[in-house]
Formats: C-alpha cells, sequence, structure tokens
C-alpha cells in the first residue's frame, strides 16, 4: 500500500494529465461542454421522481419542506453516479489501456486513481449546483414550520424534520471526499485486476451495481426499510454511511453521524488495502493477462 | 542446450558485462495458456492445479549489447522477437533469467501508443510524452521540434482522427523520438510512412548513432538489417540461432529461409487447380518443375543463379502445330516476360504430334535476373496453325517461386548488369577515373 501510496506521488504530473483528459473527453466535441455534468443528474432526478413519487405515489414523510425531496434525491444521485460509474469504468481501465500496458511501461496503478479523481471533479460541479438550491431553499424561500402542529402530528419514533441550512459542518466534505475516492479505488483495483483473470467480471459488475443502487436509499428515505424490517441491510451499505454523511453535511448544515463516518472509514481503508496487494501481486502479469 | 545457445554465451562473454548497455542472462518467457477462462480464477486463488499449459516464447537467451552498437534482431514471425523486445523494455517480467540495462529506453513497439483520437496533436504529444516520463518543463522544451519533424504544420491543431495514417505515424514517431533515449528498440516502425519520411527517420537514427546511442531494431527483413546494423541476432522459435556479424548471420538466415520457402511453396502447390485453365486439350502439361543449378527440384532462388523450367507434356489427340510458351509474373500481377520456341531467331518448329506421343520442354537461364520477390509461371501451349494462334492448353498460376536477393545491390524488379564509372577532377588537374562492372 505504501509502495503504492509513493509511485503515485512520483506520477502526479500524469495523473493531472489524465484527469484533465479525461474530463475534457466526456465532453469534448459537445457543444453544452461541461454543462452536461449538471444537466444530467437533474434529468436523472427528474425521472426518479417521476417514478417514485407520481406513479409509485411514495411519500417521504408529512413534514417535508419546499424542495427537501428532490434536493435529498440529486445529492444522493451524485454520489451514488460518481461511485457507480467510477466503479464500472476502473473495473475495465485495463482492458481498455491494453496497448498502453502492452506497449509502453506504463504505471497501470494510476488508470484507477485519474477515473476517480475525474468523476470526483465531475461530482463536485453537481454539488455546487445543488447548494444553490439548498441555499435558495434555505434562505430565499424558506419553509416555516408550526412546531407545536408538527410535534402533535409527529408518528412515535419518527424524528423531528429538519429545516435546510448551509453550515460549519461542511468542513468535514473533504473528509468524506477522501474517504469515498479510498473506497471507490480500492474497490476498483480489485475488480480490474479480477477482470483481467476473468472477463465476465466487468458484466457482473453491472448488475451487480444496478441491484446496489435500487437497494440503497436514494430515490425513497431509509424510513421505509426500517419500517419493512429490512434495517439489517443498511448496516451493511457502506453506500447508505457515505450518502447519508453527504446528506446531513450538504442539506441540513449538520455533522455527520459518527458512527457512520467511522465504519464507512474501516471499510474504505480495508478495501484499499486489499484492493491495492491484489492488484500489486498480479501487476507484473498484466502484459501477459491483456 | 543447442549448440547455438552455447556459441553465444561464448561471445557474450568476452565482450564483458561492464561496458554493456543491455545484458540478458539466460532469459527466458513463458506465457500461461489456459483451456477455459475460469481456470485462470482458479489457479489464482490457488484452488488446486496449475492448469495451464507453458507456452515458451523466449528461450534461454544470452544477448550482451555493448554501449554505442546498433543490433538487429531478425527471425520470422512467432520467432520471439517481440516478446524478446517487451523483455527487453521490461514492459513484460522474465520467466527466468535476468535483463540489465543501463540508461533510458525509448521503445518504438507501437507509434502512438494512448493518442485519444479526439484530441488535437498538441494535446497528444503534452499527453503521450508525459506517459513516456517526461516532465512539464521538458515537454515544453522539446515541444517545437516534435513539431517541426512530423512535419504536420497546421493539422498538429486537429484532431488526431482527421489524419491520415500516415500523419498519425508521424506524429508517434516524432514523439518517441524526442525522449532522447540512451537505449532505442525498434520494432519494424520503419517500414510505415512515405519514403521522404523514411528518410528522415533513418536519418534521426544515424544521428543517434553517431552520437553513440545504443539501438536495437527489430525486423524480418534482412536487407533492412543487414544496411543498419553491424551485429545480427537470429532467432527461430524462441531461442538464439545464431549471433554475428550481419554478413554471416544472414548467410544462415538466407539458407533457413530457403528452405522453409521451399517447404511452403511445395505445400501451395497442391492447390494450384483452382488458378483458370483452358484450351482445346489435344495436348496436356502434365507437370511443370523449375529446377536449380544442382539439378534438384526447387521453387526457392537466388539472384543471379542459373535456373531452368521443364514442362513435360502428353497428347491425347493429334495437333498440328503447337508451340510451348511460358509466362512469368510477379505475385502483385505484373507480367515479367512470356516467350515460346518459336518465335526466335532459330525458332524450333514442331510439327503433326500424333495422339500418344510426350515430350518435355526446356526453357534454360544463365542466370536469374529477377530480385527479391515472389513471382508465379504461367505454361501455355497454343496451335499456331492457323492465322491467330488457338489455346490447347493455358494453366495460369501454375507455379509459384521464390526470389531471395543475398545481395541487395539493387532495388526493384529486375537484375541489369550494368557498367559504373565515376571520374573526378580538381582544377584542371587531372582526371581520375574509375570503373565498377559488377
Amino acid at each position: 500500500m505504501l509502495a503504492i501510496t509513493k509511485s503515485l506521488f512520483a506520477q502526479k504530473r500524469l495523473l493531472k494529465d489524465l484527469v484533465v483528459r479525461d474530463l475534457k473527453a466526456r465532453y469534448v466535441g459537445s457543444s453544452m461542454g461541461f454543462f452536461w455534468s449538471v444537466v444530467f443528474p437533474i434529468l436523472n432526478l427528474f425521472v426518479y421522481m417521476f417514478v417514485f413519487n407520481l406513479v409509485l405515489n411514495m411519500r417521504w414523510s408529512d413534514h417535508s419542506s419546499n424542495g427537501e425531496v428532490p434536493l435529498i434525491m440529486l445529492i444522493g444521485i451524485l454520489i451514488w453516479v460518481a461511485f457507480s460509474e467510477t466503479v464500472s469504468r476502473t473495473t475495465n481501465c485495463l482492458v481498455e489501456n491494453a496497448n498502453l500496458i502492452q506497449k509502453v511501461v506504463f504505471p497501470s496503478e494510476v488508470l484507477p486513481i485519474y477515473l476517480t479523481g475525474s468523476s470526483l471533479v465531475n461530482m463536485t460541479l453537481g454539488i455546487v449546483v445543488a447548494m444553490f438550491g439548498i441555499a435558495w431553499f434555505a434562505y430565499v424561500d424558506p419553509t416555516t414550520f408550526d412546531w407545536d402542529v408538527v410535534r402533535q402530528n409527529l408518528e412515535p419514533g419518527e424524528p423531528m424534520p429538519r429545516v435546510m441550512r448551509l453550515g460549519m459542518p461542511l468542513v468535514t466534505l473533504p473528509i468524506l471526499y477522501v474517504l469515498q475516492a479510498v473506497f471507490t479505488i480500492g474497490l476498483g483495483y480489485m475488480l480490474a485486476t479480477l477482470n483481467l483473470i476473468l472477463r465476465d467480471t466487468y458484466h457482473l459488475v453491472g448488475v451487480f451495481l444496478t441491484v446496489w443502487m435500487f437497494g440503497t436509499p436514494i430515490f425513497y428515505p431509509a424510513a421505509l426499510v426500517e419500517k419493512a424490517g429490512y434495517g439489517w441491510l443498511l448496516n451493511l451499505n457502506p453506500m447508505y454511511w457515505l450518502i447519508d454523511s453527504y446528506r446531513d453535511v450538504l442539506i441540513y448544515g449538520d455533522w455527520p453521524r459518527l458512527g457512520f463516518v467511522v465504519q464507512f472509514g474501516v471499510v474504505a481503508v480495508v478495501t484499499f488495502a486489499l484492493g491495492a496487494a491484489f492488484f500489486r501481486s498480479q501487476k507484473d502479469r498484466f502484459p501477459d493477462l491483456l | 542446450m543447442s549448440n547455438a545457445t552455447e556459441r553465444a554465451r561464448v561471445e557474450s562473454h568476452s565482450t564483458g558485462a561492464s561496458t554493456s548497455a543491455i545484458h540478458c542472462q539466460d532469459l527466458s518467457k513463458a506465457y500461461q495458456m489456459y483451456a477455459k477462462p475460469i481456470h485462470r480464477l482458479w489457479d489464482v486463488m490457488r484452488l488446486g492445479g496449475p492448469r495451464y499449459q507453458e507456452f515458451w516464447a523466449v528461450r534461454n537467451v544470452y544477448l550482451d549489447i555493448p554501449h554505442g552498437s546498433t543490433v538487429g534482431i531478425i527471425g520470422e514471425n512467432g520467432a520471439g522477437k517481440s516478446t524478446l523486445l517487451k523483455l527487453l523494455t521490461g514492459i513484460t517480467k522474465p520467466t527466468t533469467g535476468t535483463v540489465e540495462v543501463q540508461g533510458r529506453v525509448a521503445s518504438l513497439l507501437e507509434l502512438g501508443a494512448g493518442f485519444h483520437p479526439e484530441f488535437s496533436g498538441r494535446e497528444n504529444i503534452y499527453l503521450n510524452c508525459s506517459i513516456l516520463g517526461m516532465n512539464e518543463e521538458e515537454i515544453d522544451r522539446r515541444y517545437q521540434s516534435i513539431v517541426d519533424f512530423s512535419e504536420l504544420g497546421d493539422f498538429i491543431e486537429r484532431p488526431v482522427k482527421t489524419y491520415s495514417s500516415g500523419m498519425y505515424v508521424r506524429l508517434g514517431f516524432s514523439v518517441a523520438a524526442s525522449v532522447d533515449p540512451d537505449i532505442f528498440i525498434i520494432d519494424e516502425a520503419l517500414s510505415v510512412g512515405d519514403e521522404h519520411f523514411k528518410g528522415k527517420c533513418t536519418n534521426r537514427l544515424n544521428e543517434f548513432r553517431e552520437q553513440g546511442k545504443t539501438i536495437v531494431f527489430v525486423s524480418h527483413d534482412m536487407g533492412a538489417v543487414k544496411s543498419m546494423c553491424q551485429w545480427v541476432v537470429l532467432m527461430d522459435k524462441g531461442e538464439v540461432l545464431e549471433q554475428g556479424t550481419a554478413e554471416k548471420v544472414s548467410d544462415q538466415y538466407l539458407k533457413r529461409a530457403h528452405e522453409r520457402g521451399n517447404e511452403r511453396l511445395s505445400a501451395l502447390h497442391r492447390g494450384t487447380s483452382e488458378y483458370p485453365r483452358w484450351g482445346s486439350g489435344e495436348i496436356e502439361v502434365v507437370d511443370t518443375q523449375m529446377i536449380a543449378a544442382d539439378g534438384s527440384k526447387s521453387h526457392v532462388f537466388r539472384t543471379d543463379e542459373p535456373f531452368r523450367v521443364r514442362l513435360t507434356w502428353k497428347a491425347h489427340a493429334a495437333a498440328k502445330r503447337p508451340v510451348f510458351g511460358l509466362g512469368i509474373y510477379r505475385s502483385d500481377g505484373t507480367y515479367v516476360n512470356g516467350s515460346n520456341h518459336e518465335w526466335r531467331h532459330d525458332p524450333i518448329e514442331l510439327l503433326d504430334v500424333k495422339a500418344g506421343e510426350e515430350g518435355e520442354v526446356e526453357m534454360s537461364f544463365d542466370s536469374m535476373p529477377l530480385l527479391q520477390g515472389q513471382y508465379y509461371l504461367t505454361s501455355f501451349v497454343y496451335d499456331h496453325s492457323k492465322a491467330a494462334p488457338t489455346a490447347i492448353d493455358h494453366r495460369e498460376h501454375v507455379l509459384t517461386f521464390e526470389v531471395i536477393d543475398a545481395l541487395h545491390h539493387q532495388h526493384g524488379l529486375l537484375y541489369l548488369p550494368t557498367l559504373w564509372q565515376v571520374s573526378r577532377r580538381a582544377g584542371g588537374g587531372p582526371t581520375e577515373v574509375r570503373e565498377s562492372r559488377r
């Protein structure tokens, strides 16, 4: 793991170039350029809102403030897309860059990292736009609750509704970013290596990510899962811990739940250590496996 | 261990390892071949096995390449040349043995590896250079010379996907050559691009050589290797068969090419009936053979060597005035020569052939006039008793043969005996004239 970190430091220029190239490649030749990184998640949001809220008639809570549901969903989508897109691209990254690995002495360990970096930059653009929305509903068009009425109508065990605000806890964002990156890269190392050994991995990952997405409370509240008795699922899903932490910080200006952050951090570091070790153990064979 | 490897080892030891740019000892590479992909996974997880079969692409190679030398590696397809290059560049790791390389290596195993089609030449230069390990300042310093060398002009700002394949290769070579390597490893990259750019590449390589840099050049074109390299390594089936001066190895190579060519071409002959054959059929050419100077049947000849073509015929019915002829074509269809035994200064007339008669027709050449390449013969028998000759037995593509030009003194289609004269004089002084007859 240390060796990988060291080689990354040596390759930081290459890494930067690759990230820039990847970001450009996303939008080169399209007239709206970077705008797409915002349009795409919002379009997604409309689709899912239509399906879950209108067609399936699902309600988040009786006490949602204006704009809260779309923003919760949007943040969830942004984090999830950055994660799943990177995992699926990383799984295939060695195969895709076969001609670099086979024809040039190339530090293949930078590939999962640059893909992660590029998607985090892309995710940031979406988050910035979402924050404008949050600021609007928090300060320009806030929802005022009549707290006594709300308290009377709460079902037993239901938490008090929160209002949107921007606050100090935003300083924890970099920590969430780093942990997300560590987790994604670690998973990427593992799957990219596995994919060289068995090409079916790429297809399996695609299926698995879809199942995982719908198993994560992105388009529906976590409370719904708990009420249905599937709370244990949430206790196994690191992406839920991560997305919930982002939502606490970004939407409500709260500190993330310490338990979630620590759990996620441990999973991320362990995943990274295992992934990186597997990657390194097979790295010398990459040119032969392609 | 074979004789050749033994010899290679002795030679490498005499050079000494301390001054060498590349030093390989007992270098071997085995690839693991799996019958099913899933077996690979089981093996990685150490669940029983091993389940693979080994394929040794390179076996027991001892190489010692001193600084400043130009070395050619030659062999047929599948001889292990490319794998050896990958081992030398460090792209792939040896299964056994060691490679020691002193100095910065640039490899041209593939030009433009890692170019992104949507990006401009400029962006690709920057990215490719950073993949090759240059820092920003180094790239800035070299950028202009890369662009100048590639001669892409304004195209440098256009996406690489709009480039012709020649432009793509030019850009790739320019980038790779700009690395300023101590050791330059080239895999037949020069065989692409137009003549003008090829010339530039050769010049660049000569510059490298003059600067005392090491060049390793891989090819299956003996001519190219011979013109560039003093030392040649001949590979076959993963092993070094022979290494030594270009003259010594090229003889061995040609001998092998000769044998191989004969095997391959005689295998080719079994299926000649697929080529067109027509005629009225009174006389049949039952066999066509090419015969070398020593009287043996052959399909491979050297330029300048004597040879004969022999047709064996049989008459099934009476023919009034049959004439046998032979056409020679180059593999691309160029008609090189056609002749028969009647249209000559001293014609041979063959009159009133009866059914059941048979015989041979031979055409002899004092020296093979063709240069390196593949050629084929067309045999024909025509009835010349009428005003316009009609076909009796016309066989297209009856025989394929190969010509190997060991000397590479002339280029093109034909070897032409020439007399060269060169004269020089200095302001009013006597004229010095020199002549060369061969």
